[in-house]
C-alpha cells in the first residue's frame, strides 16, 4: 500500500492538515487557495462589519456562471426560435424551470448584492487610501454587472425582453455625440432585431463574464495586498499601532531593520516559519488574535457560499421565473417600463431626456468614481464621518425612490397612479 | 458562534441536499406522467396475456411531440391525450377519449392547436388549454371549433360548417371593409382584422360584439346592425378563422375540399358536355350522366377518370390526368347533378350579358365590398347616425341624381369629402367620405357611379 | 467546542455536502439528456394493410422503408439504408434483390449481403397493428428476417 501513499502523496504534497505547517501548506501550495493568507486576524471575520456581502456577490457570480451555461445548451439566439426555447425549458427539459429560475433569481440578486456591498465598503471608509483604486474597480465591476442583467433580459424574448431593451437603449442613444452610434453598435442595427439579439447573446455570455473575471481578480489580489478585507480598525484596542501598511521594503530604510508594527500586516510564509517578521517586529498579542485561515476562514467562506446558494435553490423551487407572450414589435405594452435596476433612470428621462438620461446618471458614475480621492478625511471612524455617511444616504434613498416610483407608480403613459388606485385596462 | 461553525455547516449541507432531491423529485414527477399511467392502465385492463400486459404497464413514460414546420408550431397534446385515434377508447373518459370525424386530418400531419387552440408547447393542462396569462390562443370553446376548417379552407364552401360560408358573404356585403381593413382592403376607422383568430379576443366577446357593439366597446362608433343570433354567430366563425394567411398554403397549391360546387368547376373547366349529356342536355358521343353515381360505385367511377381505357378499351375519353382530390370532387357533383346544371352550364357558356348590365353588376359587388353600405346602407338609405354633420346622418344615395351629376359623384368617390358641420363650434364627425382614388381603379369608381344611377329613385317634385 | 465533535460535525458536514453535490451531478447528467427529439418520429403509422400491394414492395421515401406484404406470409418492413455508408438501396423486381448504388452493395430479398462492402444484412423493422387499424412501424425495434405481422 505504500504505492497508494506514493500516488497521493505526489497528488497532495502538503503536510498533515492536524500540524501547523499543514495548515498553512494548504493555503499557500494550492494555486486556488493561496489568494489566502495562511492565518488570517479574527477582526476580517466581523459579519456584522462586512455581512460577507462582497463573497456573497462573488458566489452569486458562481451559480449564474453554471447555470448560465447549463441553459446554453438548450438557448438559441436567434428571435425564430429563442422564445420557442424558453418555453421547452419551461415545459420539457428535465429541471428547466428550476435551472432557469435560479438562473433569474441570482441574477436580481447579484444586482441588489453588489448595490448593497457598495454601500457597506462606504459605510466603512474601506475605500481610503491605499485602497482607492479598488474601489474604482469595483465601480466598474458595479456597471459591468449591470450590463450583464441587462443583455441577459432580452434573452428571452419575450414581450418584456423587447420593450424593456427597446427603451433602455433609447435611453442609451440619448447621449450627445456617441449616443446614437452606440446604439447602433449595441443593436446591430436601428431596432431591435436578430442582430441585437446575437450580440447582446455573445456580450452576455462572453465578453462581459471574461471582463467581470478578470476585473475580480484584480479586484481580490488588491484587497490581498491591501492587507484583507475590512475590519472596524477604529473599536481595537488602543495599544494596536494604526499605522498605514507598507508594502515591502521602503527605499529610505535597509532591509532587515526592524520598522514599527503595522496593524494592517498580514502574515507571509517566512514569518509563520520561523516565528519571526522579516520587515517588521510584531507585538505578541497580535499573534494571538490571528487564527490559521484552515479551517476558520475556509468554515466561513464555505457557510456564506452554502446559504447563498439553499438560498437561491429554495427561491426556484416555489417561484418560477415568468415569461410573457412572444415579443410583437407591433405591439408596445403600456406602461413599457426597462428592467427595475433601470426604471430609476427611466423615472428620470420621463422629466427629461438629456438631463435626466444622459447627465444625471453620468455625474452619478462619475461621482462614486471619484469619490476615494474628493475625501481627504482620512478617518474611518463614523463618528468622523457625519457629512459623508449623509451626503451617501441621500444618494441611495433618491436612486431607491426614483425606482420604486418608476416600478410602482407608474401607470399607462407614464401616469403618476398609486398602486392601490385600481386601473381599469381599456379593451386591447 | 464561532463554536458552531461546523453544525451551521452541517446544517446548511443537510439543507442543500433536501433541497437538491426536492428539485429532482419536482422535476421528475410531472401531471403528464400520472396521464399516460392511468392510460396504461385503461390499455393493459382486459389484457389476458400477462406477458404483453406487464409490457404495456412498463412502458417508459415519454412527452409525445407532432412537429410540425409547415404550420410553424409543435404539439405535444397527445402526451395526455393518448387515445385520440384509438377507437377502443371511444367511451374513454377524458383526457383518453377518441376523436372522431378526423378524417384526413390526423394528428400526425396536422397536430391539434391548429384546429383547437391552445399551447401545444406546454406538457401540463393549464398551460396547454392556453387558460393563462401572456397565451393568446386558448382553447376554443366547443361551440366554436368548426370555425378553424376556415384557417386552412380559405376559399368555398366547406361541409359541416355552413356558418363559415354565411360569414363571409355578410362581411363583404354588409360594408364592413368600410370601416374595417381585411388583408390590406378596406379602412381606418376601425381596427384591421386580417388576424382577428389571432387576438385576444373571444369568441363570445366577438359575438357579443357583433350583436350590440357599443355594450362590449364602450365609445365605438360601430353602428349596431341588427344581425340575428345566427348572423352573429356565422361572423364570430369568420373572425375566427382570419389568422396567417400562409397556413394553408403549406398543405396545398389546389382546394382542399373535393366539393360539389368544385366538381362543377372542373366540370365545366374540362368541358365535359363536348361528349357527355346529363339528362338529355349535351351531347351525344359518350353516356349520358345522370345518375351515374347509383349505376357504379365511386371506386369503379374513379378508376374511370384515371384510365377511360381500362374498362372501355378504344374509348375516345382522353386520360384527365386528374390528382385525387379533383376526381373525388367531379365525382361528388356527378352525384347531384341534374338537366338544370347542364342546361345552365350550355347557357351560361353562350351567354354573354350587356356591357351596362356588367358594369351594375360590378358595381353592385364592389359598393358591398369596399363597404359603402356599411354607411350607406345596403339599400342605399343612409340613416347611420354621424353627430354634428348637417342632417346629424350618413346621407341617402337614392335621390343623388337629383342634386349632382355623375362627374360630380365621381369626383366625390375619388377625393372623399368631409361632412359640413352642423354647428360649426362643434366637433369634428366621426364619419366622412374617404378618397378612394388609391383603392379604386377609375373604372371600378365608373362602375359604382353607374350601379347608383341603376337605384336613382324619381324625386317627387314635378318640375 | 472540543476537536472530536468539531470533526465529527465537519466530517458529518462534508459528507452530506458530498452526497448533494452527487445527486447535482446525476441531476447534470439528466438535464442534459433530450426528452424530445426535434426529428421525424421513430414510430409512426404508414396506412392501413388494404393499401399496401401484394407482389412488389411499396418504397416510403419519406421513412426510407420498404414494405412487403406477401400473399400468405403477412407484413414486413425492412430498411432502405445500406450498412455500408447510409445510401438509399433500391429494390429491383427482375432480380429480387437490393441494390445500393454509391458502392455495389447488393442485398437479397431477406436483407443479407450477397455482394459489396456492406458489413451487415439490412434492418428490419417492427410492424404492428395500431387500435385504428393502421400498421405501426417503430424503427427503435430491430426485429430478425424471418418475422411477420400476420393480418
Amino acid at each position: 500500500m505504500n504505492l497508494i501513499r506514493e500516488i497521493w502523496q505526489s497528488i497532495v504534497r502538503r503536510d498533515p492538515l492536524s500540524t501547523d505547517k499543514g495548515k498553512s501548506e494548504l493555503v499557500f501550495l494550492n494555486v486556488w487557495l493561496h489568494i489566502h493568507p495562511a492565518k488570517v486576524k479574527k477582526e476580517h471575520f466581523k459579519f456584522n462589519h462586512t455581512f460577507y456581502l462582497g463573497f456573497i456577490t462573488f458566489f452569486l457570480f458562481l451559480v449564474l456562471v453554471t447555470t448560465g451555461i447549463a441553459l446554453m445548451c438548450y438557448y438559441r439566439p436567434y428571435p425564430s426560435v429563442a422564445y420557442q426555447d424558453m418555453k421547452d425549458l419551461q415545459f420539457v427539459v428535465f429541471m428547466g424551470p428550476f435551472l432557469r429560475s435560479m438562473h433569474r433569481w441570482a441574477a436580481h440578486a447579484m444586482v441588489i448584492c453588489v448595490f448593497l456591498h457598495m454601500c457597506r465598503v462606504f459605510y466603512t471608509g474601506s475605500y481610503k487610501k491605499p485602497r482607492q483604486f479598488n474601489w474604482v474597480v469595483g465601480v466598474i465591476l458595479l456597471l459591468l454587472t449591470l450590463g450583464l442583467s441587462f443583455t441577459g433580459y432580452l434573452l428571452p424574448w419575450d414581450q418584456l425582453a423587447f420593450w424593456a431593451i427597446t427603451v433602455g437603449t433609447n435611453i442609451g442613444g440619448y447621449a450627445p455625440f456617441v449616443g446614437n452610434y452606440i446604439r447602433e453598435l449595441l443593436l446591430g442595427g436601428h431596432t431591435v432585431g436578430q442582430e441585437a439579439l446575437i450580440r447582446f447573446y455573445v456580450l452576455h455570455v462572453a465578453v462581459l463574464p471574461s471582463l467581470v473575471i478578470l476585473l475580480t481578480i484584480v479586484h481580490f489580489w488588491r484587497i490581498r495586498k491591501d492587507g484583507g478585507l475590512s475590519r472596524p480598525i477604529w473599536k481595537l484596542k488602543p495599544n494596536k499601532p494604526e499605522e498605514l501598511v507598507t508594502i515591502g521594503a521602503t527605499p529610505q530604510t535597509a532591509p532587515l531593520q526592524a520598522v514599527a508594527a503595522s496593524s494592517d500586516k498580514t502574515y507571509g510564509l517566512m514569518e509563520v516559519v520561523t516565528g519571526k517578521p522579516i520587515f517588521e517586529t510584531v507585538a505578541p498579542e497580535e499573534e494571538e488574535d490571528a487564527v490559521f485561515s484552515y479551517p476558520f476562514a475556509f468554515f466561513r467562506e464555505a457557510i456564506a457560499l452554502m446559504a447563498t446558494v439553499t438560498v437561491v435553490m429554495a427561491t426556484s423551487l416555489f417561484w418560477h421565473a415568468p415569461l410573457e407572450e412572444l415579443a410583437n414589435p407591433a405591439k408596445t405594452p403600456n406602461p413599457a417600463k426597462a428592467p427595475w435596476y433601470f426604471l430609476g433612470l427611466q423615472e428620470l428621462v420621463s422629466h427629461s431626456a438629456l438631463i435626466g438620461g444622459v447627465v444625471a446618471p453620468s455625474l452619478m458614475v462619475l461621482a462614486l468614481l471619484v469619490i476615494p480621492y474628493f475625501d481627504r478625511n482620512p478617518s474611518r471612524r463614523p463618528s468622523d464621518r457625519k457629512w459623508a455617511i449623509w451626503l451617501f444616504t441621500i444618494f441611495v434613498v433618491i436612486n431607491l425612490v426614483l425606482i420604486v416610483i418608476g416600478t410602482f407608480f407608474r401607470g399607462p403613459g407614464w401616469a403618476f397612479v398609486p398602486p392601490w388606485v385600481h386601473v381599469v385596462a381599456g379593451a386591447e | 458562534m464561532g463554536r458552531r461553525l461546523p453544525q451551521i455547516f452541517f446544517a446548511l449541507s443537510l439543507f442543500a441536499l433536501v433541497l437538491i432531491i426536492a428539485a429532482v423529485w419536482q422535476a421528475s414527477t410531472p401531471s403528464w406522467k400520472k396521464y399516460q399511467h392511468e392510460y396504461l392502465q385503461m390499455e393493459a385492463q382486459g389484457e389476458p396475456n400477462a406477458v404483453t400486459k406487464a409490457a404495456v404497464l412498463n412502458t417508459p413514460p415519454q412527452i409525445q411531440q407532432i412537429l410540425l414546420p409547415g404550420l410553424q408550431r409543435v404539439d405535444r397534446c397527445t402526451t395526455c391525450h393518448q387515445g385520440v385515434e384509438d377507437p377502443t377508447m371511444k367511451n374513454a373518459p377524458e383526457p383518453f377519449h377518441y376523436h372522431q370525424g378526423l378524417g384526413p386530418h390526423v394528428p400526425s400531419k396536422f397536430g391539434c392547436t391548429i384546429c383547437h387552440g391552445g399551447q401545444g408547447l406546454a406538457t401540463d393542462v393549464k398551460d396547454a388549454h392556453g387558460n393563462v396569462p401572456f397565451w393568446q390562443t386558448p382553447l376554443l370553446p366547443a361551440d366554436y371549433v368548426r370555425a378553424s376548417c376556415g384557417r386552412c379552407h380559405k376559399e368555398g364552401d366547406i361541409p359541416g360548417v355552413p356558418e363559415l360560408t354565411e360569414g363571409r358573404r355578410l362581411f363583404e356585403t354588409e360594408g364592413c371593409r368600410g370601416c374595417h381593413k381585411l388583408n390590406g382592403i378596406g379602412g381606418s376607422i376601425g381596427p384591421d382584422l386580417s388576424e382577428e383568430g389571432a387576438s385576444l379576443r373571444s369568441p363570445q366577446w366577438l359575438e357579443q360584439h357583433f350583436l350590440n357593439p357599443s355594450a362590449v366597446s364602450p365609445g365605438s362608433a360601430m353602428p349596431n346592425f341588427h344581425f340575428t343570433r345566427g348572423q352573429a354567430r356565422a361572423l364570430t366563425y369568420y373572425m375566427l378563422s382570419l389568422t396567417n394567411a400562409d397556413m394553408g398554403a403549406y398543405y396545398a397549391s389546389e382546394p382542399l375540399i373535393p366539393s360539389p360546387s368544385y366538381g362543377r368547376e372542373l366540370f365545366v373547366q374540362k368541358d365535359c358536355l363536348v361528349c357527355h349529356s346529363i339528362g338529355g342536355v349535351g351531347a351525344k358521343v359518350g353516356p349520358d350522366l345522370l345518375g351515374v353515381t347509383k349505376r357504379h360505385s365511386t371506386n369503379w367511377l374513379d378508376e374511370q377518370l384515371v384510365n377511360p381505357q381500362l374498362v372501355y378499351p378504344g374509348s375516345s375519353m382522353p386520360a384527365f390526368d386528374m390528382p385525387a382530390t379533383e376526381r373525388k370532387a367531379v365525382i361528388a357533383f356527378l352525384a347531384t347533378a341534374t338537366a338544370t346544371d347542364a342546361q345552365a352550364i350550355v347557357a351560361g357558356k353562350g351567354q354573354a350579358p350587356t356591357p351596362e348590365d356588367a358594369a351594375i353588376a360590378a358595381g353592385k359587388l364592389d359598393f358591398g365590398r369596399f363597404g359603402c353600405a356599411g354607411c350607406h346602407g345596403t339599400d342605399l338609405q343612409g340613416g347611420v347616425p354621424n353627430p354634428n354633420a348637417q342632417g346629424g346622418e350618413v346621407p341617402s344615395l337614392l335621390h343623388l341624381a337629383s342634386d349632382y351629376s355623375k362627374d360630380d359623384v365621381l369626383e366625390i368617390i375619388r377625393n372623399g369629402r368631409v361632412p359640413p358641420l352642423a354647428n360649426t363650434k362643434g366637433p369634428q364627425p366621426p364619419l366622412y367620405m374617404p378618397a378612394w382614388k388609391n383603392l379604386l381603379s377609375d373604372e371600378d369608381i365608373h362602375q359604382i357611379v353607374e350601379f347608383l344611377w341603376s337605384k336613382q329613385q324619381k324625386s317627387q317634385d314635378n318640375w | 467546542m472540543n476537536r472530536r465533535s468539531f470533526l465529527s460535525w465537519g466530517t458529518a458536514g462534508m459528507a452530506t455536502l458530498g452526497s448533494a453535490m452527487a445527486v447535482s451531478f446525476g441531476a447534470v447528467v439528466r438535464f442534459m439528456t433530450p426528452s424530445v427529439f426535434y426529428e421525424p418520429p421513430q414510430t409512426f403509422k404508414i396506412g392501413k394493410p388494404l393499401d399496401f400491394a401484394y407482389g412488389a414492395p411499396t418504397f416510403l421515401a419519406d421513412e426510407k422503408i420498404y414494405v412487403f406484404r406477401d400473399r400468405d406470409k403477412g407484413f414486413s418492413v425492412a430498411s432502405a439504408v445500406c450498412t455500408h455508408l447510409g445510401c438509399t438501396v433500391k429494390f429491383f423486381t427482375n432480380d429480387d434483390q437490393f441494390h445500393c448504388p454509391c458502392h455495389g452493395s447488393i442485398f437479397a430479398e431477406s436483407g443479407k449481403v450477397v455482394h459489396g462492402p456492406a458489413p451487415r444484412p439490412l434492418n428490419w423493422f417492427e410492424v404492428t397493428l395500431a387500435r385504428d387499424g393502421q400498421l405501426l412501424v417503430d424503427k427503435d425495434k430491430i426485429v430478425p428476417a424471418s418475422y411477420r405481422l400476420m393480418v
